[in-house]
């Protein structure tokens, strides 16, 4: 999610892992059992000595000038109090970056928490105390917390002790350091409690009670020592808890305008020419799906690979000409791409797909290419279930028996009734209704019994889908079917291919619902070459 | 750091001075009739004349509540050594009674050098409580009850309050129950037995007058002599703020802010903002830097978000407001897309995008609370079939499509087609 980190630290010290406070190479020198206990030092991010101007900061974010002054001027000062502040914008804008760069610029002791890794409140509460005491949990003492607190109010209780703990300590550090020179690399004596992703807190089971306990914290603590910073994705008012709070000094970080995202993107790219010449070609477009740095950074990493093909060597200059062979080169792929900027697993795009296709055209004859789409790893029989279970989601129960008889095949019959006005009004209020209750439910009977229908007519050889179905294997029949299928039934629940509903009041037996999308219950149908259109009621 | 430059050294100053409740409600006690006087008179009255007493202050989050009775109970402290206790509960952490009651031994417990038990039952803490009020009272010693969010204690059975307002009915014990809370009904909250215990006394704070900001604005801001600041640096700074105080653009920005939020609190966040942007090279305050603190702190947040959204989340918001505006009532990604193609259709808009590229969009959208699901319901339902609504009303979506950087005029005529 953090993109724009500056490039003197790694990726690895952005987040909570600045946290882990201990520095990489103490880490591989000595043994984690023997690590010196934390200190104060451990609270204050960066090594000591080392320099971080304003202007290193300000240089390290594009497009974040506004932002960060801000923040600089509401923490003020050395040793000045603050009111509790509320950094708030859209993902991947950078928030949690700039404030744990910002401290390491001035150099004061904080303590970070997140509300997404910390997922509860006592894991909250437990490692907001244990850097405040300054406890690491290790072997020794069996990887336990400092203190076990879950309730709210134990939490104030023991925070409020610790405070004063260590901010006792930062006043000695402070007077100490005329007289001995201490190492004390924490400057003042304030402490900040940064909480980061807050809008999480809402979700938690108890989020109603701890979010106004945090929201008030700084009033329920009342100690002018104590800098209070939530970080927060959605904006203040969408914390409307019927509790109230007085709000915080909002910061608001808007995303990043397209300029600001060409500066970003461009940073640690090897070749800036290159690159600048590739963005010009797919910023716009791509920035009118989403300006999300972190999508878009993905999606462009692959893509320069993409456009960097017809090069030979990276480190070219490209000319007018050049850009222009290359933009022609790379042009068929914008469009493709830009329907799959989120796709996250296959990095051949649907252009290599057709390419292919059309190669593999002269070797096979059209209709049957899922070779290069992903393979289910699916016995055949879950794979027909699979299918029973997308039919029955999506077919009317009343049809089953016209589209399963015997006799195969759906009759139009019913169909081809005059249309009058009026029934076309309710076909349309139907379908309105269709789309938005999505997929239906069943029971397990109806699908166990379109199971069966439908096994059996792959084996049936006397069926007109007979060549179709040649070489398939269903051997076994009614009989042995049975507990293989529930079997299968609950691996595909598992998958999250069918999810089990609610049960059905009246009926009183567990209602199912198939999940799969038509595209790749028609892809599963392909690969054990079942005619699944045919037996798809269309509406 | 040995060194600090006088401005800011006054930065501090001001700074500590604002986060010092303290010292901002000083003088709004000054008078007779004020809240502070009439509390302090009805607490010190029950310590001297050995009785118990209840009253609620009430009043909107943020009056100073807290901060008044803060100060009576600091003074009284001075006044009469030896005779007080308090015991502060609040209502958002103590609301259930056996861990009200374990925190009031506990308080107790280290008040009067005793020690405290954590595994001590409900019952026991209990008659430690009445044991203690009894003691309490026959030493003519007063213990001050202070019941933060006092309308949290009314959920639920009541007992904690039962059980305290009880205790007080006896002639021994000698105590005062303070009740705060920002619902102005709070004492509506209450049970029959509960309210029968408690006398009716109510505190109403209520947000300062015109001529109390301006009071409080000279005490807060103008330097004093005496703070080891250099006297002519003090002078300039004084001057300065009092050529903007007298401002008319200045009183105007001021009016504007007491307009929308008026209780001390809300003025002090915006005092801060507009003092924590003083510039440190001249090291005086400017009108600036109250122009600049008001916008900011006033903030548009669904403006802000729209004016995030990419092109395609905005076509996603528009095609959610024409199915509002044909007044389908319930509607959800399946339907979206159904009129986001129509669009397309009928506009031959040149940003059509495949359905999961317009998913995540979708997701992005819920992701910044400008549309969220209509109920709890269906939680196993897959994202595109449950039922979602809009955030924002027609105004503000039209509103942030105007302030829109690159808005496409196809969005722009789509939108005011539908009006």
């Amino acid at each position: 999610m953090v993109k724009e980190e500056s490039p003197q630290i790694t990726r690895r010290t952005t987040r909570s892992s600045a946290l882990a406070k201990c520095p990489n190479n103490v880490v591989e020198e000595t043994n984690a059992s023997s690590q010196p206990p934390p200190t104060l030092d451990d609270l204050v991010l960066g090594e000591e000595g080392e320099s971080f101007s304003f202007d290193d900061l300000v240089s390290s974010f594009p497009g974040r000038q506004s932002q960060i002054k801000e923040l600089v001027n509401l923490l003020g000062p050395q040793n000045s109090p603050m009111l509790p502040i509320f950094m708030y914008g859209g993902t991947s804008t950078g928030k949690t970056s700039i404030l744990l760069q910002t401290f390491r610029h001035l150099k004061r002791p904080f303590v970070y928490s997140s509300c997404l890794t910390c997922y509860n409140p006592r894991i909250l509460f437990e490692s907001i105390l244990n850097q405040l005491i300054l406890h690491r949990k290790n072997a020794e003492n069996g990887y336990s917390s400092a203190k076990r607190c879950e309730r709210p109010s134990d939490f104030v209780n023991f925070v409020r002790e610790a405070l004063v703990s260590i901010i006792g300590k930062l006043q000695g550090q402070k007077s100490g350091k005329l007289s001995s020179k201490r190492s004390g690399k924490a400057n003042g004596n304030m402490i900040y409690l940064i909480f980061d992703n807050l809008e999480r807190v809402r979700g938690w089971d108890k989020g109603s009670t701890v979010l106004p306990l945090l929201l008030n914290l700084y009033d329920t603590l009342k100690m002018p020592e104590l800098g209070l910073i939530f970080v927060s994705n959605t904006s203040p008012d969408t914390y409307d808890s019927n509790m109230g709070y007085v709000e915080s000094n909002p910061i608001y970080f808007p995303d990043y305008t397209d300029d600001d995202l060409g500066q970003i993107l461009m940073r640690n790219q090897a070749n800036k020419k290159l690159y600048t010449s590739f963005l010009s070609v797919v910023l716009r477009p791509f920035s009118r799906i989403t300006r999300r740095v972190d999508e878009l950074s993905t999606a462009f990493s692959l893509l320069f690979r993409k456009y960097c093909e017809p090069v030979t060597d990276l480190r070219v200059v490209p000319n007018e000409e050049m850009k222009r062979r290359l933009f022609s080169h790379f042009q068929p792929h914008i469009a493709p791409a830009l329907n799959e900027v989120f796709k996250v697993s296959q990095p051949c795009t649907e252009v290599e797909a057709r390419e292919r296709k059309q190669k593999g055209r002269t070797r096979k004859s059209g209709g049957y290419d899922v070779v290069d789409q992903l393979d289910f790893h699916m016995s055949t029989s879950a794979k027909y279930l699979l299918i029973s279970a997308f039919l029955a989601s999506r077919n009317p129960a009343t049809l089953d028996a016209s589209l399963f008889d015997s006799t195969g095949g759906s009759n139009n019959r019913k169909r081809k009734r005059k249309v009058s006005e009026k029934s076309m009004e309710q076909k349309e209020t139907a379908e309105q209704e269709l789309l938005m209750k999505g997929p239906g439910t069943f029971p397990i009977e109806r699908l166990l019994a379109i199971f069966q229908c439908i096994t059996s007519v792959a084996e049936d050889p006397l069926d007109d889908e007979e060549q179709a179905q040649d070489g398939l294997g269903i051997q076994d029949g009614h009989g042995g079917l049975m507990s293989d299928v529930l079997l299968q039934l609950t691996s595909l629940c598992g998958a999250n291919f069918v999810v089990k509903g609610g049960s059905c009041p009246l009926e009183g037996s567990t209602r199912y619902r198939s999940t799969v999308s038509e595209d790749m219950a028609l892809q599963v149908a392909r690969s054990i070459k079942f005619p699944l259109s045919k037996y798809l009621y269309r509406r | 750091m040995g060194r600090e430059n006088p401005a800011e050294k006054a930065l501090i100053h001001l700074r500590s001075r604002l986060c010092d409740p303290n010292f901002i409600f000083r003088p709004l006690c000054e008078s007779s009739d004020s809240n502070y006087s009439k509390l302090k008179f009805l607490v010190s009255s029950s310590i001297t004349e050995a009785c118990n007493n209840s009253i609620l202050l009430l009043g909107p989050r943020g009056s100073g509540k807290i901060a008044v009775l803060d100060l009576v109970i600091s003074d009284l402290l001075q006044e009469y050594p030896d005779t007080i206790t308090v015991i502060r509960l609040s209502g958002l952490l103590h609301s259930d009674e056996n861990c009200a009651l374990k925190e009031i031994s506990r308080q107790l417990c280290t008040e009067h050098q005793l020690l405290f038990s954590k595994m001590a039952s409900f019952d026991e803490n209990s008659q430690f409580l009445i044991a203690m009020l009894r003691e309490c009272g026959l030493a003519h010693k007063t213990i001050i009850f202070v019941l933060d969010e006092f309308d949290l204690f009314a959920l639920g059975k009541q007992r904690l309050l039962y059980n305290l307002l009880d205790a007080l009915q006896s002639v021994t014990s000698q105590a005062v129950v303070i009740g705060v809370s920002c619902r102005l009904d709070a004492d509506q909250l209450l049970e029959k037995r509960v309210i029968s215990r408690f006398s009716n006394r109510k505190l109403l704070f209520l947000p300062p007058s015109k001529e109390d900001v301006q009071r409080l604005l000279e005490h807060i801001l103008f330097l004093p002599a005496d703070s080891g600041l250099p006297t002519d640096y003090v002078v300039e700074f004084n001057a300065k703020l009092k050529n903007i105080l007298a401002d008319e653009s200045y009183k105007e920005i001021i009016n504007t802010y007491l307009n929308i939020d008026s209780t001390v609190k809300d003025f002090l966040r915006y005092l801060f903002r507009a003092v924590s942007s003083m510039d440190l090279e001249s090291g005086m305050l400017s009108l600036e830097n109250f122009k600049t603190a008001l916008s900011n702190i006033q903030r548009h947040p669904k403006l802000e978000s729209i004016k995030d959204c990419s092109i395609l989340e905005l076509y996603i918001l528009i095609c959610m407001k024409r199915l509002e505006v044909k007044e389908h009532n319930s509607y959800n990604f399946t339907t979206v897309m159904k009129e986001y193609k129509s669009v397309h259709d009928s506009f031959q808009t040149s940003d059509y995008y495949a359905k999961n590229v317009c998913l995540r969009a979708f997701e992005h959208l819920l992701q910044r609370g400008l549309i969220d699901f209509t109920d709890n319901r269906g939680q196993n339902q897959s994202v595109e079939y449950r039922p979602v609504k809009l955030l924002i009303s027609f105004h503000q979506l039209h509103q942030g499509l105007k302030s829109y950087r690159s808005c496409p005029a196809i969005l722009q005529k789509i939108m005011d087609r539908e009006k």
